[in-house]
C-alpha cells in the first residue's frame, strides 16, 4: 500500500501544471535583508497554492536555491544534507559538461543564474487564468518586495501556444503519473511518490536523502517527523527538487536546416518531405502522434496517444528513429538489459521527470498559429523572426543526478545512446563535433544527416528546492 | 591473433617523493597518447592503461602502508613483446618516473635489461580479469572502426536514394566498393582466433576446476553450514555506517571523468579484519575469475554490456584490495548498472570490504541500497592520474557491432541475412 499524499503540504506545481490557467511568469528574486524577507515569507505561505484541489483562478509556488536556504539561516548541519548537485549548483564546470552547457550554452554567457550574474536565491512562480490577471497578482506581490529585504533579480514571462512549442510540436504529452495522486495511468507511467517527493519510498523501495533536523531544532513543531524512522525532524518531506533552464530554440535554423536536408534534387523545398524528416527527429508527428504507431503520416485521432513501447512494435527503429528526442528522453521498454521486458520498464521507472515547462517569446509566425511553422524555412519570413524565443524548462525530481542530469547526460546528449555511435539527440542535443549525426533506420538500409548545428541553446537556469508548506513556515521562523 | 593481458606492476614510492611523481603524472595526462615519458599511442599492444598513486595510508591496526604507484594496462598478448616495446620507446620515461620508487638502480647504471628486470620484478597478478571479449586486439578494433566509417562515407557519399534496391543489391555495392579498397582488403576475412596453446590451456581450466570441486565436493559440504553460519554472525555485526565523500574529494574525481565515450575507474579499501573475510574475499573472486574466462567472455559480464574491461587486485599482504575498470557512459549509469543489474556479484566481493552497505547471505541487499552503495563508491574510488585509451571515441557496444559488419563480409548471404546485416550499419 503507498503512502497518502499530504496533498495540503505538498506544493500544487508538483501535483498538477495549471493547465487551465494560461498566464504565467517566474519571478527571479535575491534576498538582500534575510530578516525582512522572512517576515515576507511567512505572510506568503499562507498564499501558497497547496496540491489539494486545483486552483480555478490563480497559483503561486515558491522554490529556493542552495544559496537561499542559507541566506535564511538554515543550519549548517541540515543544509549538508541536501543533495551534493543542489548544494554545488548547476554552475560547476564538469556539470556543465555533462549537462551540455558548453560553447554558447556555456554559463558565463547566460542572461541569469551564470557566474557572471546576479546571484538567485529563490523564484517565485505566478499563474493566473490570462495576462491581466497574471498581471494584477504579480503587482501584489511585486510591491512587498522593496520594503521586504527582497530583490527581483529578473522577470520571465511566457506565453501560451496552445500546447505547442516552438519548433511547432505538440509538447508535454507524456507524463509520469505520481502513485497515489489519484490520476491513473498505465503501470509504465506510474511512478512511486517518492522518485518527485522527498520523504516517501520511491522505485527503490527507499526514502531518498534529504535535510532532516534534531527536533529540538524546531520548537513549534512546524516539521513532519522522520518517516525513516530516524527520529529527526524532516524538512524535506512533501519537497522535491526544481530544475530550471532557459532554452533559447533557434526555429529559424531549425526549419532552414531541414528545408535543406529536403530539397528535391531540382532545388525546390518539399514541405511533405520537411515535415517528415523534423517529426522523424522528434518522434511523434506536430499534432503529436507518435511515429512509432503511425510511421508515415499525422493522426490526428493519434495527438495523445501515450501508452506505447517501443521494442515489440519497433525494435530496428523502421517506424521512429532509436535517435528520435522522444524515444531517448523517455526509452519505455528499449534498453538492455531485456529490451522489451519489464525488467526494462522498471529500469527506466527510475529516470523520469515531471515536466512543468512553458514556452517564452513571441511565435516565430506572426499570425500566432503554429500551423504554417514547417513554411518558415527560407521565404516566408516574418518580422518577429528575430526575437528571442524557445522554453523555460522546468522539471521536477527527487534525485537531480538520477533523473535529469541522467536523462540529459546518458540519454539526451550521449552520441552513444542505446548503440548509436555518434548520434546526440537531434533536436535539443548539444551537438559536439562527434555527436553531430542523426541517423534514419530504414529498409534496405539506413539514411543518416551529418554536421547537425544547435538548435537549442541554453541562456539560464538553476536547480531549487520547492519545499513542503509546513517546510516554508519553518524556514520562515528561523 | 592473440589473447589479453592483465599487466600490473606496483612499486613503492621513496619517503618525500610521493609529490613529484604526481607532479609528473600531471604533466603526462595533458597528452596521453604523445606524451614524452610514456607515448601510450606508439605502444599497438595497449588497450587501456593508467597510472595512479595510492596515498599513504593507515591499516586497521594502526600500521601505515606507505605510498605506491600503480601502472596498469589491458594488453594484447605476449607480455614479453609490450615490455620491450616499453623499454625500447619509453626507456628514459620509465626512468623518470621509476627513480622516484624504491628499487630503481641509480642513475647512471641504467641499462636497458635493468629497466626489464625491475618491471618484471615488480609485476602483480591480479585475482580476477574481466575482458569484454576475448582475442579481440587493439588493432583488430582499430581496424573494424575504420571499415565502419568507410563504409559509411561510401553511402553518404553516393547520396544515391537506396529505396528501390534489395539488400542483396545494396550489400554487393558496398562490398564491391570495398573490394576495389586495397587498404580494407584484410576485412575479407574473419579475424584469427587466439592462439592454440591459449586455447588448450583455458579448455584445461574449464574442466578442472569443477573437476576439482567435485573431488573435494564432500569436504565443501561439510564446510558449508559452518560457512554460513560464520557469514551470518559477520553480516549481523560487521558495521555498515554511510560515509558520504568529502564534496572537495568528489571534485577531483569528477574532473576526470567524462571526458570521451569512456571512463575509468580505479578503487581501493580494505578487507575486513579476521582470517573468515579474507578466506571468503579470495574463494568469491577465485569464481569470478572462472566466470569471466569461460562464462562471461564475450561482450557482457552478467548483463552489463559496457565494461571493457575489470580487475580485481588484492595487495599490501591481503590487507587491500583495487578494483580497476574500464567502461562506458557516466559514473552515475555505471552504479546504476551495477544496483540494476549485477548487485549480486558486486555483493559477493565487495561485501567483504569495510564500510559496504549491509548485505544478507552475501548477495542479498547491499548495492541495492542506492545512496548507501554510492557513497561507498565515492568514498572508495582514487584518482587516476594518467588513463590512456586506444580507442576513446568507441564503446564496447560499438566495438562489436564494427565486429559483426566485418564478420558479415566473408559470408554469402540470403536476402533476409543482406538486411539483417544492413542493419548493423
Amino acid at each position: 500500500m503507498a503512502d497518502t499524499l499530504d496533498f495540503q503540504d505538498i506544493q500544487g506545481l508538483i501535483i498538477r501544471g495549471y493547465g487551465n490557467l494560461k498566464a504565467a511568469c517566474y519571478i527571479l528574486l535575491a534576498i538582500s535583508d534575510p530578516h525582512s524577507a522572512k517576515i515576507w515569507l511567512k505572510a506568503l505561505v499562507d498564499a501558497i497554492t497547496t496540491g489539494q484541489a486545483g486552483p480555478k483562478e490563480q497559483a503561486l509556488n515558491v522554490a529556493f536555491t542552495y544559496p537561499g536556504i542559507k541566506k535564511l539561516g538554515l543550519e549548517p548541519a541540515a543544509l549538508a544534507m541536501f543533495s551534493d548537485e543542489f548544494i554545488a549548483g548547476i554552475v560547476d564546470p564538469h556539470r556543465s559538461l555533462i549537462l551540455g552547457d558548453v560553447e554558447e550554452s556555456s554559463p558565463e554567457h547566460w542572461i541569469w543564474g551564470g557566474p557572471d550574474t546576479k546571484s538567485v536565491d529563490m523564484v517565485l512562480l505566478l499563474f493566473a487564468l490570462n495576462n491581466q490577471k497574471l498581471s494584477q497578482l504579480y503587482e501584489t506581490h511585486a510591491q512587498a518586495f522593496a520594503t521586504h529585504g527582497v530583490l527581483e533579480v529578473q522577470k520571465l514571462d511566457t506565453v501560451d501556444l496552445g500546447g505547442k512549442e516552438h519548433f511547432g510540436f505538440n509538447d508535454g504529452i507524456s507524463q509520469p503519473v505520481i502513485e497515489g495522486s489519484h490520476r491513473t495511468a498505465l503501470p509504465m507511467h506510474t511512478i512511486k511518490a517518492g522518485e518527485f517527493l522527498l520523504g516517501y519510498p520511491n522505485e527503490y523501495g527507499l526514502y531518498t536523502n534529504g535535510p532532516l533536523l534534531k527536533s529540538s531544532m524546531d520548537p513549534d513543531g512546524f516539521l513532519p517527523s522522520d518517516k525513516n524512522g530516524s527520529g529527526n525532524v524532516d524538512l524535506g518531506r512533501n519537497g522535491t527538487y526544481l530544475v530550471f533552464r532557459q532554452l533559447r530554440q533557434d526555429v529559424l535554423g531549425f526549419w532552414q536546416f531541414i528545408d535543406q536536408a529536403t530539397k528535391k534534387s531540382d532545388g525546390r523545398s518539399d514541405p511533405t518531405a520537411r515535415v517528415a524528416l523534423a517529426a522523424h527527429m522528434v518522434g511523434r508527428w506536430p499534432g503529436g502522434a507518435p511515429l512509432v504507431e503511425t510511421p508515415d503520416q499525422d493522426n490526428p485521432q493519434l495527438a495523445q496517444a501515450n501508452d506505447f513501447t517501443y521494442y515489440h512494435p519497433d525494435p530496428y527503429g523502421f517506424n521512429c528513429p532509436i535517435g528520435a528526442h522522444i524515444r531517448r528522453a523517455n526509452p519505455r521498454d528499449s534498453l538492455d538489459p531485456q529490451p522489451g521486458s519489464e525488467q526494462s520498464i522498471a529500469i527506466g521507472k527510475r529516470h523520469r521527470i515531471l515536466r512543468r515547462g512553458r514556452e517564452y517569446g513571441p511565435p516565430i509566425d506572426a499570425t500566432g498559429s503554429t500551423q504554417g511553422h514547417s513554411e518558415m524555412a527560407g521565404d516566408k519570413l516574418t518580422p518577429l523572426s528575430d526575437q528571442d524565443r524557445g522554453l523555460h524548462f522546468i522539471c521536477l525530481n527527487a534525485n537531480i543526478s538520477r533523473q535529469f542530469e541522467f536523462i540529459q547526460h546518458t540519454w539526451i546528449n550521449n552520441p552513444h545512446f542505446d548503440e548509436l555511435y555518434d548520434d546526440a539527440d537531434p533536436i535539443v542535443g548539444a551537438h559536439y563535433a562527434d555527436g553531430s549525426t542523426f541517423t534514419i533506420q530504414a529498409k534496405p538500409v539506413r539514411k543518416r544527416l551529418t554536421s547537425l548545428p544547435r538548435f537549442i541553446s541554453v541562456v539560464g537556469g538553476a536547480y531549487f528546492f520547492m519545499p513542503g508548506i509546513s517546510a516554508v513556515r519553518y524556514l520562515a521562523s528561523i | 591473433m592473440t589473447h589479453q593481458v592483465a599487466l600490473t606492476i606496483m612499486t613503492r614510492i621513496k619517503p618525500g617523493a610521493t609529490e613529484d611523481v604526481k607532479q609528473l603524472l600531471k604533466t603526462m595526462s595533458t597528452n596521453v597518447a604523445q606524451n614524452d615519458v610514456i607515448p601510450f599511442g606508439k605502444l599497438s599492444a595497449i588497450h587501456f592503461a593508467r597510472l595512479l598513486v595510492l596515498d599513504q595510508s593507515t591499516d586497521l591496526q594502526g600500521a601505515v602502508i606507505l605510498p605506491h604507484l600503480v601502472f596498469i594496462g589491458e594488453c594484447d598478448a605476449p607480455l614479453d613483446r609490450l615490455l620491450d616495446d616499453l623499454v625500447d620507446l619509453a626507456g628514459e620515461g620509465l626512468d623518470k618516473i621509476y627513480r622516484h620508487c624504491e628499487g630503481y638502480p641509480a642513475e647512471g647504471n641504467v641499462t636497458r635489461s635493468l629497466r626489464l628486470a625491475y618491471l618484471r620484478a615488480n609485476m602483480v597478478k591480479p585475482q580476477a580479469y574481466y575482458v569484454n571479449t576475448v582475442g579481440r586486439t587493439v588493432q583488430q578494433i582499430l581496424q573494424e572502426a575504420q571499415l565502419r566509417n568507410a563504409i559509411q562515407d561510401f553511402l553518404d557519399r553516393s547520396s544515391q536514394d537506396w529505396s528501390g534496391y534489395s539488400a542483396l543489391e545494396v550489400r554487393a555495392k558496398i562490398v564491391a566498393y570495398l573490394r576495389s579498397e586495397q587498404t580494407l582488403n584484410w576485412a575479407n576475412h574473419p579475424p584469427a582466433e587466439p592462439g592454440l596453446s591459449f586455447k588448450l590451456k583455458e579448455t584445461l581450466h574449464m574442466i578442472a576446476v569443477p573437476l576439482l570441486l567435485l573431488i573435494l565436493l564432500p569436504i565443501l559440504i561439510l564446510a558449508l553450514p559452518v560457512w554460513l553460519i560464520f557469514l551470518r554472525m559477520h553480516e549481523l555485526s560487521d558495521p555498515t555506517p554511510d560515509i558520504k565523500a568529502d564534496p572537495a574529494h568528489i571534485q577531483e574525481l569528477a574532473a576526470l571523468e567524462d571526458i570521451g565515450a569512456q571512463n575509468q575507474f580505479t578503487a581501493l579499501g580494505y578487507i575486513k579484519l579476521g582470517r573468515f573475510r579474507l578466506l571468503t574475499v579470495l574463494g568469491v573472486l577465485m569464481a569470478i575469475d572462472y566466470a569471466v574466462r569461460h562464462i562471461f567472455n564475450k561482450e557482457n559480464l552478467a548483463g552489463v554490456k559496457t565494461i571493457h574491461f575489470a580487475r580485481w587486485i588484492v595487495i599490501d599482504e591481503q590487507r587491500r584490495a583495487i578494483f580497476a575498470s574500464n567502461y562506458d557512459g557516466s559514473l552515475e549509469s555505471y552504479m546504476d548498472d551495477f544496483i540494476d543489474k549485477v548487485s549480486w556479484g558486486l555483493n559477493a566481493a565487495f561485501s567483504n570490504g569495510v564500510g559496504y552497505p549491509k548485505t544478507n547471505w552475501l548477495i542479498l541487499d547491499g548495492a541495492k541500497d542506492e545512496q548507501a552503495f554510492k557513497d561507498f563508491i565515492r568514498v572508495h574510488q582514487i584518482p587516476t592520474q594518467v588513463w590512456y585509451s586506444a580507442y576513446d571515441h568507441l564503446t564496447a557496444l560499438n566495438i562489436a557491432n564494427n565486429a559483426k559488419i566485418r564478420l558479415g563480409l566473408s559470408k554469402d548471404m540470403s536476402e533476409t541475412e543482406a538486411a539483417e546485416w544492413l542493419r548493423l550499419l
